[in-house]
C-alpha cells in the first residue's frame, strides 16, 4: 500500500516536473553529438533506419522509445502498447554490459534480457556504440590548432592515467586502514573461512536435529 | 426584436460576433510571429519542449506516416515529423495564419527539412482534404483559438484515415488549487509584463492568458472529442493540468 503510494507520487512528480522526458532530451542531444563526432556511426546506424527499438529499464520503470532517422537519434518515453520493432527488456547494470554485442545471447540465457521482435536490431545499435570511436585531437583541432591540440591531448591522458593510479593507490590505503589499522572490516580470506565455519556449524546441527527427531520416533 | 441576432463567440474575456474572432485571433498571430519562439521559450522556461516531446511520444508516428500539424505555427512538431516519417510520407504544415507559415517555412528550410513538407494555409473548420487522408492530426496551442471547435473536431475526424488518431495539446486546468492560483497570478501579472517587455505586445499576452481561462477543461474536451466520433479518447496531465494532452482515435 505504501509502495503504491509512493508510486503514485512519484509518478505525479515525473508528470509535473517530466523529468524522463528532461532526460531523455538530455541523453539524445549528448548521442546525436557523438554522432557528429564518429561519422562512422551513421554508416553502422543506416540499415536500422526508421526501425524502433523500445528499451524497458526495469528498475527506473521506464520505457524508452530509439528511432534512428535523417542521421540523427531519436528518443522518446514510450507510452503504453507502443509497438515496435524490437523490445528489451532488463536491469540498467545488464543494459550496460550490451555495450559487448556478443554478450546480448548470453543474457537472454541468463533470463536477465526479455527480447522481443527483431535480434538483428538490438545487435546493431550494441555494436554502432560499442565501437564508438571519437578522435578527440582532431575535433579539438578544430578550435586550437593541430599541435595543441595533439599536446592537449597527450597531457589529458597521462592525467587520466595519473588519476587512475592515485585512485588505485588511495583504494589500497583505505582497505588497509580499515583491515588492519581501525579493524572496522575483515579481510576477504576471514570471510571464507567465517562462512566455510558457518556451513559446518550448519550440517553439525541438521545432524543433530536429525538424531533428536530419531530420539522423538523411537520414544 | 431582431429577427437575425448576430452569432456570438468569445475572444479572450469579450463577446464578439463569431465572423469577426478569425480576423482578431489573425491580427494576435500576425503581431507575435516573429518573435512567437522566444517567447514561447521565455513564457513556458522551455518547458513547452517537453510538452511537445510528450505529444511526439504518444504519436506513434512510423516511415511512410501522412501527418497534419493543425496550427504548426513556426513549425516545432513538423521539424520532427517530417525525420520520422522520411521520404514515403508526407507532413503538412497547416495554419490559418500567413506570417506564421511564413516564419515556419523559413525556419524549417534554415534546418534543411525540405522535400517531405507542404505548407497549406487553412481554416481548421473546414479542412480542405479528401475524407480519410491522414494517419494522425496534431493541433497544439491552436484549438482555443478556433471560432466553432465542435466544427474544427468534425473536420479532424473526417479527414482521418480508419485507425488514426488525433492529437491535441492544448493549455487545460490545473489539478491542485494551490497551483491553480500561483498560474493565474503568473498569466495575468508577468505574462504580459514580458510580452510587453520583449515583443512590445502586452494586449496579445494579455489575450493569451484570457483565452487560456475561457478553453473548456480536460473532461469538456474530452466530451466534445467523443461527440464528433473519436473513440478510446483520453487525456493526460501535463505540468499539473497547466497542459493536457488529449487523444481519440477514428476506427
Amino acid at each position: 500500500m505504501a509502495l503504491e503510494e509512493n508510486n503514485k507520487e512519484q509518478s505525479a512528480a515525473n508528470s509535473f516536473f517530466m523529468l524522463p522526458s528532461f532526460v531523455l532530451s538530455l541523453i539524445e542531444q549528448v548521442l546525436n553529438q557523438a554522432l557528429k563526432l564518429d561519422p562512422s556511426l551513421v554508416d553502422k546506424l543506416k540499415e536500422v533506419e526508421h526501425q524502433r527499438l523500445l528499451v524497458e529499464v526495469r528498475d527506473w520503470q521506464q520505457k524508452i522509445a530509439i528511432t534512428y532517422a535523417n542521421q540523427q537519434l531519436h528518443l522518446y518515453t514510450a507510452v503504453e502498447h507502443a509497438d515496435a520493432d524490437c523490445m528489451i527488456s532488463a536491469n540498467i547494470n545488464t543494459l550496460l554490459a550490451l555495450k559487448n554485442p556478443a554478450m546480448l545471447t548470453q543474457l537472454i540465457r541468463q533470463d536477465k534480457l526479455d527480447l522481443q521482435g527483431d535480434l538483428n536490431i538490438a545487435q546493431r545499435y550494441s555494436s554502432a556504440f560499442s565501437s564508438l570511436d571519437i578522435d578527440w585531437p582532431e575535433q579539438l583541432a578544430k578550435y586550437v590548432g593541430d599541435a595543441p591540440a595533439q599536446q592537449l591531448y597527450l597531457h589529458l591522458q597521462s592525467l587520466q592515467q595519473q588519476s587512475k593510479k592515485a585512485k588505485s593507490q588511495l583504494d589500497s590505503t583505505l582497505i588497509s586502514l580499515c583491515q588492519d589499522e581501525l579493524a572496522i572490516t575483515i579481510h576477504p580470506l576471514e570471510l571464507v573461512q567465517f562462512k566455510q565455519q558457518n556451513r559446518a556449524l550448519k550440517s553439525q546441527v541438521a545432524a543433530i536435529e536429525q538424531r533428536i527427531n530419531a530420539l522423538i520416533k523411537a520414544l | 426584436m431582431n429577427e437575425n441576432p448576430e452569432k456570438t463567440t468569445h475572444f479572450g474575456y469579450k463577446t464578439v460576433a463569431e465572423t469577426e474572432k478569425a480576423s482578431m485571433v489573425a491580427d494576435v498571430f500576425h503581431s507575435v510571429a516573429t518573435k512567437y519562439d522566444v517567447m514561447n521559450d521565455l513564457m513556458s522556461f522551455g518547458i513547452h519542449r517537453l510538452w511537445k516531446r510528450q505529444t511526439i511520444a504518444s504519436s506513434g508516428i512510423r516511415k511512410g506516416h501522412h501527418v497534419l500539424d493543425l496550427a504548426g505555427g513556426t513549425g516545432d512538431l513538423t521539424a520532427k515529423f517530417s525525420q520520422l516519417v522520411g521520404d514515403t510520407g508526407q507532413v503538412v504544415l497547416g495554419d490559418i495564419n500567413s506570417s506564421m507559415l511564413k516564419v515556419g517555412r523559413e525556419k524549417l528550410h534554415n534546418l534543411g527539412l525540405v522535400g517531405n513538407i507542404d505548407y497549406v494555409q487553412m481554416n481548421a473548420e473546414a479542412l480542405p482534404f479528401p475524407d480519410n487522408s491522414f494517419d494522425l492530426i496534431t493541433i497544439a496551442f491552436g484549438l482555443r483559438n478556433v471560432t466553432d471547435q465542435n466544427k474544427a473536431l468534425r473536420s479532424m475526424y473526417r479527414i482521418l484515415k480508419p485507425g488514426g488518431r488525433l492529437l491535441i495539446l492544448e493549455f487545460s486546468k490545473p489539478e491542485q488549487e494551490l497551483l491553480s492560483k500561483a498560474y493565474d497570478f503568473y498569466s495575468f501579472n508577468i505574462l504580459p509584463t514580458m510580452g510587453k517587455l520583449v515583443a512590445n505586445d502586452s494586449e496579445s499576452y494579455q489575450y493569451l492568458a484570457e483565452s487560456i481561462r475561457m478553453h473548456p477543461d480536460q473532461e469538456t474536451l474530452k466530451a466534445m472529442m467523443n461527440e464528433a466520433g473519436f473513440e478510446q479518447t483520453t487525456y493526460q496531465n501535463l505540468t499539473g493540468g497547466i497542459v493536457a494532452l488529449h487523444r481519440g482515435f477514428k476506427y
